[in-house]
This record gives structure tokens, C-alpha cells and sequence, in this order.
């Protein structure tokens, strides 16, 4: 009898979208519809446990990461789950894809996917699933479609995403293990009512927590005018200043630093001044939210720019040029022209060449913050807003059986799995005495990823996964075709690293309650332009750093502009995200 | 209340004064630049379809194919998506027009003739449309309740009309059939709906292909009904295709978590960009030619008064 009702249950949930489409948030939003919720058998299912480690794989010494365990199936009786996913050209057709049939094999677990166009973080995207939304038209749950923070906190409060906590307690025990390697990740996944409205995915990429303050320089070059790597302002002035004499590039072709307007300067120039990890431009300084763009240090920072720009040491187009241009510059045949450039890495400087060992991005090397005058000297570190995503998946009220998702996505958090999530079905154990990227014993290596070998046959980075630093850095290196990727984690590891902040100085991801983030949207919108406009201005030219009046104008500006309550709400944010 | 002027029997030309010869250099080399202007694009991003990718993205092509390929057309049929939703397009738009036209005739007919009773309030109704709109949530909801939501009917029903079309082929009708036609036609004992078959179709040749033309460029180049409507890849039309794959290639470059896999996309891009414009184009550009003679003529009658 019961049996019955839960396979009832599961179709309603599949197809009564229809049926219930509609009278959704117009109406039940306040009252907190009485039809829908999770079936209360959801929360009694037995505890999920972790099953057998596989063996045969080998794991470098002092590993943290996921691991590949016997996995049992989900359910015995087919279960059916209508998910709303992105369009992805990859994936191919959802429902087609040879990781989902896999999937479905395995778990038991079947999905109706219900795919919107885009790419799932844009505006149109969000568009449609706030159409979706306030129609009532709602999946059980959404699978990579990035809700921001605060909207999963509105949403959730008004009862529509499934607050997951007592669920990830129960049948996560993947997500469990992750959360001891990322201690952090509680704080960054709970709302401000405590609430978890998500099931996240932990994407930790080294070098990507230190590419805002990442800038390269051409080391040939360094070597042909007779200058050590600079280590400070005032060396690095020098250095620019001998390319410009030396025109290395020929018919003052010769630009000593480059950069294009998706890279901001400040992130690595500021930071010999004061500790700046870019827009917002906000800083944690003993438990006081600060904004950096007011402060004399920041001044001093534009003084600097302003004369090296003054100088011509600077790109002419350095806030102007699309990254087309500057690979333009980079990829100059004849040779090169850029004694350096803040890029995010070799690849947006130049098309890469990687079986040439002597191919000219090797010429450029990831430069150490620069030593400032009064000793800062800071290589901005994420550590918070790399490596945990949440709205991987978003369970929603309309779901009867939320404990079969969370272990759905839970099974995808396996080494395993996560491999063949994104990297297809053709990825190969290592065998002992292979290397990774990080150069210590490598765990699998992947040939066709990337390929058109893998289109149809993953999911794109969509699915929910579990890759910690380790993990990353365990994939194989080809000797014979060593990729970007080991120079990048070393060059990180040995110029950026070392000079990072201390964790407490970075401002958080933070949730906002909707009447805040509306304000925190507008004046944060007018701010960035001011800021980063001004910043133009003051290292071109057209506005003069040294004047006082012109440095108490832009104040001024920015305090019209509602520094102050903008200050304030991002305070009582983070004080809440501390608890 | 226009006056016809006859231009076909306008007397010999008489000799050209310096000041007309002037006016007549000025004319060609504006007239000439603005085509250029025009063309160039076309010509570029053909010449770009046709040339090796790399060519392309180093500034190499100019004008004409560098390093001539069709590689990029073949990995454009190798995306099933790309495939499906150039049949998808064609259906929404030849479907869309001839469904469109048709009711925009229906519609406008009626409406150019006076003795309908109501005239005025019906009028006022359609042009109250133009104005405003319930917006998107509400139309949504509608098309929700009506069922239609993620069906092709979704991308055709809700553009089935557009009142501007239809003020247009109404002033058509208007000025070239006159009433006295209408009256003929009863004392020969034809009635309204022999006339509109047998008389007014006939005469309204150019304003059906303009109606035609209109439509089927609307559906054509629409993507966000789509975006909006649908929630099933098999009835994409291409050109949310087209956005997915602009879409897909751009990343936050501080956030690039997989390089490889950026490096990948845009090279993707590259490779279908300009033979995706191309395939795009290529059914506007075929059936322009068919219309165009009707085309000025109709639209032109059509907006002379309103």
C-alpha cells in the first residue's frame, strides 16, 4: 500500500508540473503552499553510509581530496526527478548524454531534463527561471543554474528551495568527508537564517586564488639588458624604463608593460601599498569592513601609476584594449613586443604553443608582488570565493523526495565519478611512478578531454563535484607534452603564495536580505564605475593624483555616492556571515 | 490625397546643367561609400567563413579568404543542435509568416471598410496593444494556462499579429480598393466573402509579400520567445544556438578554473562564428530577391495615410 502511495508520489512529481503550474509564487508565496513540500518518509530513509575504498589507485602521500569508493545504488524502484539544467553545446542533449545513462545505471535515479538556453549564470538565463519562478513553473530541482547567494536566501526563505541541512546530515557522506578538508565551507554555504539552500560543488583551483595579483614579465628581455627579476617599485620602474631605452621590439615598437581592460591593474599595482584583492575593494581590518579606494594608500598607488604612465612605461591602451588586441601584441610576429603585461596567465598574452619547448611563453614568468615603499608587499589570496560553489544544485519544494537527490548528488562527489563527469569515460588510472602536475605522484591522466572525442559524453562541469587542490594537481603530465599547467602552479606557488594575506583581512561572500541587496546593487554599480573611471583618469593624466583638490573632489564624489550606508550594510553582512 | 505625377512620359532630357553634374558626382560617390560600407562586412565575414581559423583571429584576413578551408562548415553540421535548429528557424519562419499573414489580412480587411459597425473601438483595442503590454511575467502566465509553454505553438501564437503590420496592409487596402469596387461587385451579387477572395487577394499581391517578408525576418531573428518559451533543445531555433556558442565561450578571466578548456571554446568560436553568420544569412538573402519588387511598392502604398 504504502509502496504505492511513494511510486504515485514520484510520478507527481515528474509530470505535475503542469498540473500545478500557476499557482505558484502570485499566490501561494505569502501562505506557503500546503500541496507541495517533502513527503515525510524523506527524513526516516536509514543514514546513507560511505562505501568500501576501491583499490589499485594510486594516491600520492599526504592526499586530501576525494576518493573512489563501491558505491551501492539509490534506489531499487525507478525514481524520477524533473531537473531544469543549461543548454550546453558539450553535453549535447541531456538526456541523450552518456554520463546521465551511466548515472542512471548506477543510481537507479532517472531525471527529466528540462534544458534552458544560455549558459546558466547570465541574465537571460536568470530571466527565464524568474519568469519560471513567479509562474509556478517549477522543476524539483536546478542543476547548474547560478543563483547568487542572496536569491537563494530569498527564495529560500519564502519556502521554495528546500533548506538541506538535516538531509546533507543524513545522506551525504561524501559532502560530509569534503567539509573536513574545507573547514570553511559550513560558514560560506549557510544563509543568514542558517538555512543551506543548496547542494554545492568544490572546485579548489590554485592558481585561480591568486590571478587577480598575477602579472608576467618578458625574463629574456630582463637577461639581455643585465636587470635581476625587480623586486620592488622602484626596481621595476628601472626595468621598465631599460626596455623602453633598450627598444628590445625595434622602431620603438617596444610597449614595457601591457594590459587589457578585463585585467585590472590595481589588484597587482595597489598592493605594494595596501592589501587590495579588486572590486569591491573591500577589506576586513580587525573585524572592520574598509574600502580601499578612499584610503592614502590607494593615493599613493595612483601617484605611482600616474608616473609610470607619464612616462610611457605603461601601454597607451591599457585600460582600453580587448583581450584580441593584446594578443595581438603578444603573439607579434618577428618577436616579441610586451616587456610584460598583468594578464591571468600566458595564454591571454599569446596563442600557446606547447610542443615547441623553446615557444615564446616561456619567456615570461609570473613576477613577485612588488615591494613598495613602506614595505607592503601583498599577493592577494581567494580564499574564500574560490574553491566552494554554491547553487550547484538547488532542490525546490516542489520536490517529494529531497533525501534522493541530496544522495544523488552526494554519489557524484566520488573520484570516480567526478572524473567521468567531466572528463568523459576514457580517463586512465596512473600507473606508479607517474607525475602530476604538482610533480608528486599523479592519479589519473585524461587524453580526450577537451576533445570533440567528449562531446555528448560528459556534463560539461555541470554536475555536482568534489576536486580539491590535490586532486587537480594529481592529473598526469604527458613528458612529452607538458601543458601550461605545471609552470603556472609552480610560478604560483613560488611568487605568489609566499606573500599572501592572512585569511581574516579577506571581505567574505556575503547573503543580503533582498531590501538590502537592492540598495547594495545600485550604489555598489555607481561605485565600481566611479572607482574604476577615476582610476583611469588618475593614471592617465587627466586627472592629477598629486593635486590635493582633485584627491578631495574624488572623495567627495565617492561619499555622494553613499559610501557610508554602502559601508554599513556590507558591516552587518559580514558580521552576520561570522555568526 | 495624393497627386499621381506620370513619370513614364515625362519629356526627352534636356541637357545636363555643370551644377547637375555636380550634384550627380556627389550622388554616385555617397551612393557608392555607402555600399561600400555595407558590403564590406559581408564580404569580410564570408571571406573569414572560408579562411583557416587562425588566419582569422591574427588579423591576416582582410578581404579575401587566407588560407582557404570549409573546415569550419563541416564542424558546423557536426553539432546536432546547429542542425536541428536551422529546421527549427525554417519552420517558425515560413510557418509563423504564412499563419501571421493570414490573420493580418483577415484582420485588416474588415477594418479598412466603412460601414463595419465598431470600427473605431476595435481599431482602438489593437492600436491600445502597441502602447502597452502586461510584460513578461504576465505573458508567461498566459501562455502557461493556455498550454502551450515549451510547444512549438509557443514561438508562433504569441507573434502571430503585429499590429503595426496590420495598421499598414488596413491603408492598403484603403487606397487601392476603393469602395466603389465593393458596391460593384454587390450589384453583380458577389458577396463580402467572394469579394475579399476573388477581388482583393488578387490586387494585394505586393502587400502579402511584404506581410510574408516581414514576418518571416521577425521569426527568423528571434531568439528570446525562445529563450523564454522553451525548456526542450529540439525546438531551439539557431539562433539560440548561435548565442549559445558566443555564450559558452566567454569566461571570467580571473575565474578561468580550467584553461584548457577556455582555450578550447574559443578556438570553437573562432571556427563557427562566420560560418554560422553565413548559414544564418543565407535563407534572408535567398528569398529577398523574390519579394523585393513587391516589396517597395507595398509597404510605400501601405503608409501613405493612416
Amino acid at each position: 500500500m504504502r509502496r504505492d502511495v511513494k511510486r504515485r508520489t514520484f510520478v507527481a512529481g515528474a509530470v505535475g508540473i503542469a498540473a500545478t503550474g500557476g499557482s505558484g509564487l502570485l499566490s501561494g508565496c505569502g501562505s506557503g503552499a500546503a500541496d507541495t513540500g517533502a513527503a515525510p518518509e524523506s527524513l526516516t530513509q536509514p543514514v546513507a553510509e560511505l562505501g568500501p575504498l576501491k583499490s589499485g589507485i594510486n594516491y600520492p602521500p599526504g592526499y586530501i581530496g576525494p576518493k573512489a569508493r563501491r558505491q551501492q545504488t539509490i534506489v531499487t524502484e525507478p525514481a524520477t526527478f524533473t531537473v531544469v539544467v543549461p543548454q550546453s553545446l558539450t553535453v549535447g542533449d541531456w538526456a541523450k548524454n552518456e554520463f546521465t545513462r551511466w548515472m542512471e545505471q548506477q543510481t537507479g535515479i532517472r531525471i527529466q531534463w528540462r534544458q534552458v538556453a544560455g549558459k546558466g549564470n547570465d541574465p537571460e538565463t536568470m530571466t527565464k527561471i524568474n519568469a519560471m519562478m513567479a509562474a509556478g513553473d517549477i522543476p524539483d530541482a536546478f542543476l547548474g543554474i547560478t543563483f547568487t547567494r542572496s536569491q537563494l536566501y530569498l527564495y529560500g526563505a519564502q519556502n521554495l528551495f528546500v533548506d538541506l541541512n538535516p538531509y546533507l546530515e543524513r545522506y551525504a557522506p561524501n559532502l560530509q568527508l569534503a567539509m573536513k578538508d574545507y573547514p570553511e565551507t559550513p560558514k560560506l554555504l549557510k544563509a543568514p537564517d542558517k538555512g543551506v539552500y543548496s547542494f554545492p560543488d568544490i572546485n579548489d583551483c590554485y592558481h585561480c586564488r591568486a590571478s587577480n595579483g598575477r602579472a608576467l614579465l618578458n625574463t629574456e628581455w630582463l637577461r639581455k639588458v643585465g636587470l635581476a627579476m625587480p623586486q620592488t617599485t622602484d626596481e621595476f620602474r628601472e626595468v621598465l624604463q631599460a626596455f623602453k631605452q633598450a627598444d628590445l621590439a625595434g622602431g620603438g615598437k617596444t610597449i614595457p608593460f601591457g594590459g587589457y581592460k578585463d585585467a585590472a591593474l590595481d589588484t597587482f599595482f595597489m598592493n605594494s601599498f595596501l592589501y587590495n584583492a579588486g572590486d569591491p575593494w573591500l577589506a576586513v581590518n580587525d573585524g572592520k569592513v574598509e574600502a580601499n579606494y578612499v584610503k592614502d594608500e590607494w593615493r599613493e598607488g595612483l601617484k605611482y601609476l600616474h608616473g609610470l604612465y607619464a612616462d610611457g612605461l605603461l601601454a597607451r591602451d591599457i585600460f582600453t584594449a580587448n583581450e584580441d588586441q593584446i594578443k595581438r601584441y603578444g603573439d607579434n610576429p618577428g618577436g616579441p613586443v610586451l616587456g610584460g603585461a598583468r594578464v591571468y596567465y600566458w595564454g591571454t598574452l599569446m596563442t600557446l604553443d606547447l610542443v615547441d619547448p623553446k615557444a615564446r611563453w616561456h619567456q615570461y614568468e609570473t613576477m613577485d608582488p612588488l615591494k613598495g615603499p613602506n614595505g607592503v608587499q601583498v599577493a592577494p589570496w581567494d580564499y574564500l570565493k574560490v574553491g566552494l560553489e554554491v547553487s550547484t544544485l538547488v532542490v525546490t519544494r516542489k520536490c517529494k523526495r529531497p533525501d534522493l537527490l541530496v544522495r544523488w548528488a552526494d554519489y557524484q562527489l566520488d573520484l570516480e565519478v567526478v572524473l567521468r563527469s567531466y572528463a568523459g569515460p576514457d580517463f586512465r588510472w596512473s600507473v606508479k611512478g607517474d607525475k602530476g602536475i604538482n610533480g608528486k605522484q599523479s592519479i589519473y591522466g585524461m587524453e580526450s578531454w577537451n576533445t570533440d572525442e567528449t562531446k555528448g559524453k560528459t556534463w560539461d562541469q555541470y554536475g555536482v563535484m568534489y576536486r580539491s587542490g590535490d586532486f587537480r594537481l594529481a592529473e598526469r603530465v604527458d613528458p612529452k607534452k607538458p601543458t601550461f599547467e605545471s609552470p603556472l602552479y609552480e610560478q604560483t606557488r613560488d611568487h605568489l603564495f609566499p606573500h599572501r594575506q592572512p585569511m581574516e583581512r579577506q571581505f567574505p561572500p556575503v547573503t543580503l536580505e533582498a531590501d538590502q541587496a537592492a540598495l547594495d546593487a545600485e550604489i555598489g554599480l555607481n561605485l565600481k564605475s566611479e572607482v574604476t573611471g577615476s582610476l583611469a583618469k588618475f593614471v592617465t593624466g587627466r586627472l592629477d593624483p598629486n593635486d590635493d583638490g582633485q584627491w578631495a573632489d574624488y572623495k567627495s564624489r565617492i561619499g555622494q555616492i553613499g559610501l557610508q550606508p554602502y559601508l554599513e550594510i556590507q558591516q552587518a553582512a559580514y558580521e552576520t556571515y561570522q555568526g | 490625397m495624393s497627386v499621381a505625377i506620370d513619370t513614364a512620359s515625362a519629356p526627352a532630357p534636356v541637357q545636363e546643367t555643370r551644377s547637375d553634374r555636380i550634384v550627380m558626382i556627389c550622388n554616385y560617390t555617397a551612393l557608392g561609400l555607402f555600399t561600400l560600407a555595407v558590403l564590406y562586412p559581408l564580404v569580410y565575414v564570408l571571406s573569414a567563413s572560408l579562411s583557416d581559423p587562425k588566419n582569422v583571429v591574427s588579423g591576416k584576413v582582410w578581404l579575401w579568404p587566407v588560407g582557404f578551408s570549409i573546415e569550419s562548415f563541416k564542424a558546423v553540421f557536426d553539432y546536432d543542435s546547429i542542425v536541428t535548429g536551422f529546421s527549427n528557424s525554417v519552420l517558425y519562419a515560413v510557418g509563423g509568416a504564412l499563419l501571421a499573414t493570414v490573420l493580418t489580412l483577415f484582420a485588416a480587411y474588415p477594418l479598412s471598410r466603412k460601414g463595419l459597425p465598431g470600427k473605431g473601438i476595435i481599431m482602438a483595442l489593437f492600436v491600445f496593444t502597441m502602447m502597452f503590454s502586461g510584460g513578461l511575467i504576465p505573458s508567461y502566465l498566459v501562455v502557461d494556462r493556455l498550454g502551450l509553454l515549451n510547444s512549438r505553438w509557443a514561438i508562433v501564437l504569441p507573434a502571430a499579429l503585429a499590429v503595426w503590420n496590420m495598421i499598414i496592409t488596413r491603408t492598403f487596402f484603403q487606397s487601392t480598393i476603393p469602395e466603389e469596387l465593393v458596391e460593384a461587385a454587390k450589384v453583380d451579387g458577389c458577396t463580402d466573402f467572394g469579394f475579399f477572395w476573388r477581388v482583393v487577394l488578387p490586387l494585394s499581391k505586393p502587400i502579402i509579400a511584404v506581410n510574408l517578408l516581414f514576418y518571416a525576418v521577425a521569426q527568423w531573428n528571434s531568439w528570446f520567445t525562445a529563450l523564454i518559451y522553451l525548456t526542450n533543445e529540439h525546438l531551439f531555433p539557431l539562433q539560440l544556438v548561435l548565442r549559445q556558442i558566443i555564450l559558452q565561450s566567454q569566461f571570467d578571466p580571473s575565474q578561468v578554473r580550467d584553461t584548457a578548456e577556455l582555450i578550447r571554446m574559443k578556438e570553437l568560436q573562432e571556427q563557427l562564428k562566420y560560418s554560422l553568420i553565413v548559414i544564418a544569412t543565407i535563407p534572408p538573402l535567398l528569398v529577398y530577391p523574390f519579394v523585393q519588387k513587391h516589396f517597395v511598392k507595398g509597404a510605400m502604398v501601405g503608409s501613405l495615410k493612416g
